[in-house]
């Protein structure tokens, strides 16, 4: 039966559970690939980067396996022409992501060249050159703050520090924006969207700092929590809950 | 893995399309529940309307 | 679908837009007026009123709201006459100053909370009610006396209330020019706003407790000083939220007193955050000027659209009141200072 809400859901319970487990293991098992491969790499296209979170929060390399389906993602539904903002975005950060687990293999855009041995994972940002053909994030200040935590909940899997993955254009548009954030943080537990909650809480770990600090009133480490159990039986809300309790309590800072 | 076969080219499309929509969700609709207030046990019922909780009357 | 209220980089609306938006407050409080006017008889008191199978939730109570709110509509339309000469805006001030006699003269002068007072002498509902008249100068000396008495007890101190309740209690005491029976910092701190409370947690009956502390700290809008520093960042953090969840709820009363809230402010809530949210509220009017309290279909009911009519009215002049008393103040520049929630001490007391 093809239903790719359902194998975008099992996928992001994979990515749970390595991700619980501190990411030693492959995302998706090599020879889970039944007839629903394109089924599957649908799925991992939805999931986006959020398929190597394990391997990028917990700095650990992924399994070729799980990287070769990336790659596969990324070549089979690459953003068309009318491609949302959105697609573009999430397409980017699988190139991104790909960049820096695999710099050899960063097809099919070209990179800076990369040092022949490079370390693939680490503090800092590997070849220093930003994936090229970056999509627009002007439109991102352009939105009310409901809009805009819509839109960022949407692109949750992009919500990783950039001392971590390096320069990030929507990380750093969204930084100023991270009052608007808890506010749609707080929107979305009210409207019980555990999604867009979880999804608003994981970017708000990311984007609270000194300089743009999220309100010590909200109580965004037990709003993860209840979001988490109000919300947790989706693994997508799980995935965003735990990812933002991780960064939280520092595992990638 | 191989890339698609042309004879699975509709499927393909349909998945293409599926995805778009899957990267592109419509905001979900809100759900609100008041909560409401079971008197403390042993309490008499009347006795709420001493001390009303709202300015609001009752439906 | 919600009202997106405000756009992101939150610049204020052209001053026309204000202008207009001014218009669009004083027809909402005309409206609600002569809605009120219109069916003052609801209000009276019946002529059993002081017996115990009256239902003093449908008949002291309208009235102590009529009387409280009006004051406050009479004092904030002179503000906004005053400061602006308009004669429209006076001519609101004297229809809700109309509105206060009557309650004055329904309530005999005092005559009947004096004696409700003596035949439940240990009730705190006729203070609280009388408060709502000492705060525009009508005062009744003997009900002042008879209850400083009772306010003197140990009993008194330890009435089992809602903690905002008790701080009406505290307020409607300053009122009476009585004792105080507690601190009102630490009274402030004990209601789910003094708390501080993670913001996500708001529902309708926390957000009636929140509007309720901010009024007796403000005697209803008149003293915005009287709201502590960081409960005023707090709220200007999150009302943002809770009125888009209201709207989108359809809690109309409720809205219009978070409305209020923001309009008593030190810093008043901003045109360009409250702008959309009145002109949904105000599309959401019957045709003859009220507003009912919840839903989308308005029911015919004085009893499900007189307090909401109300607090319409209350709080659209208390919200042109406070654009008198700053430029209209930008949400990106309040936005601008996170912050943090501040010292306990610092709240404010609020005499």
């Amino acid at each position: 039966m093809r239903n790719l809400s359902g194998a975008v859901c099992d996928l992001a319970s994979e990515v749970v559970s390595v991700l619980r487990d501190g990411g030693h293991r492959a995302v998706v098992s090599p020879n889970g690939q039944g007839p629903d491969a394109e089924l599957g790499v649908a799925a991992v296209r939805v999931l986006g980067a959020d398929v190597l979170l394990p391997s990028t929060l917990h700095r650990h390399p992924p399994a070729p396996s799980d990287l070769q389906l990336v790659r596969e993602a990324v070549r089979t539904f690459p953003p068309g022409g009318d491609a949302s903002v959105s697609t573009e975005w999430s397409h980017w950060a699988m190139r991104d992501a790909l960049r820096r687990h695999d710099p050899a293999a960063a097809a099919p855009r070209p990179v800076a060249a990369e040092p022949v041995g490079a370390e693939p994972v680490g503090g800092e940002p590997v070849g220093g050159e930003p994936v090229g053909g970056e999509p627009d994030t002007a439109w991102l200040s352009r939105l009310t703050w409901q809009e805009l935590t819509h839109q960022l909940a949407v692109l949750g899997a992009l919500a990783v520090p950039p001392a971590v993955t390096g320069p990030s254009p929507v990380v750093a548009a969204a930084a100023p924006r991270t009052l608007d954030l808890a506010r749609g943080f707080v929107r979305a537990v009210r409207r019980r969207d555990w999604l867009q909650a979880a999804g608003a809480g994981r970017w708000l770990a990311v984007l609270d700092s000194d300089a743009t600090p999220v309100p010590a009133t909200l109580g965004l480490e037990t709003g993860l929590e209840f979001v988490l159990r109000m919300g947790g039986a989706d693994p997508r809300v799980a995935l965003h809950a735990h990812a933002a309790q991780l960064l939280r309590a520092g595992a990638a800072g | 893995m191989s890339t698609l076969k042309p004879e699975t080219g509709d499927l393909q499309k349909s998945l293409e399309t599926e995805v778009e929509a899957a990267l592109n969700p419509g905001e979900a609709e809100g759900f609100y529940r008041d909560t409401r207030e079971c008197l403390g046990l042993l309490l008499v019922a009347g006795a709420a309307l001493l001390s009303p909780p709202t300015p609001r009357p009752k439906k | 679908m919600t009202a997106h209220a405000d756009a992101p980089t939150a610049q204020t609306e052209p001053a026309m837009a204000h202008e207009e938006g001014h218009a669009a407050l004083a027809d909402i409080v005309r409206g609600a007026l002569e809605w009120v006017t219109a069916h003052r008889d609801r209000f009276a008191l019946p002529p059993d009123v002081l017996e115990t199978h009256t239902d003093l939730n449908w008949s002291m109570k309208p009235l102590g709201e009529l009387a409280r709110l009006s004051t406050s509509i009479t004092r904030a339309a002179h503000t906004v006459a005053d400061h602006h000469d308009d004669p429209h805006w006076r001519q609101l001030a004297e229809i809700a100053r109309e509105l206060l006699d009557f309650t004055w003269s329904e309530i005999g002068e005092g005559r009947v909370l004096r004696e409700l007072a003596r035949l439940e002498p240990h009730a705190t509902y006729p203070l609280e009610i009388y408060a709502a008249f000492a705060s525009a100068g009508l005062r009744d000396e003997h009900f002042e006396e008879f209850t400083g008495t009772l306010v003197r007890t140990r009993a008194w101190a330890s009435t089992e209330q809602q903690p905002n309740r008790r701080l009406g209690v505290l307020a409607a005491e300053h009122q009476a020019r009585l004792p105080s029976h507690d601190d009102p910092t630490e009274a402030l701190r004990r209601t789910w706003l003094g708390a501080l409370p993670e913001p996500w947690t708001f529902d309708v009956t926390a957000g009636y407790a929140l509007t309720h502390t901010v009024f007796h700290l403000t005697d209803w809008g008149a003293r915005p000083a009287g709201v502590p520093a960081d409960l005023d960042t707090y709220l200007h953090h999150w009302l943002p939220c809770w009125l888009d969840s209201c709207l989108e709820d359809q809690q109309w009363d409720l809205g219009c007193e978070l409305l209020a809230v923001g309009a008593s402010l030190p810093e008043p809530y901003p045109p360009d955050r409250h702008l959309p949210v009145w002109r949904e509220v105000a599309g959401r009017r019957a045709p003859d000027g009220s507003l009912h309290e919840v839903g989308a279909e308005p029911p015919d009911a004085f009893a499900h659209r007189y307090h909401s009519t109300l607090a319409a009215a209350f709080a659209a002049a208390l919200t042109a009141a406070s654009t008198t008393r700053s430029r209209p103040s930008e949400s990106a520049h309040r936005d601008a200072h996170p912050g943090h929630p501040g010292h306990p001490a610092h709240a404010g007391a609020h005499r």
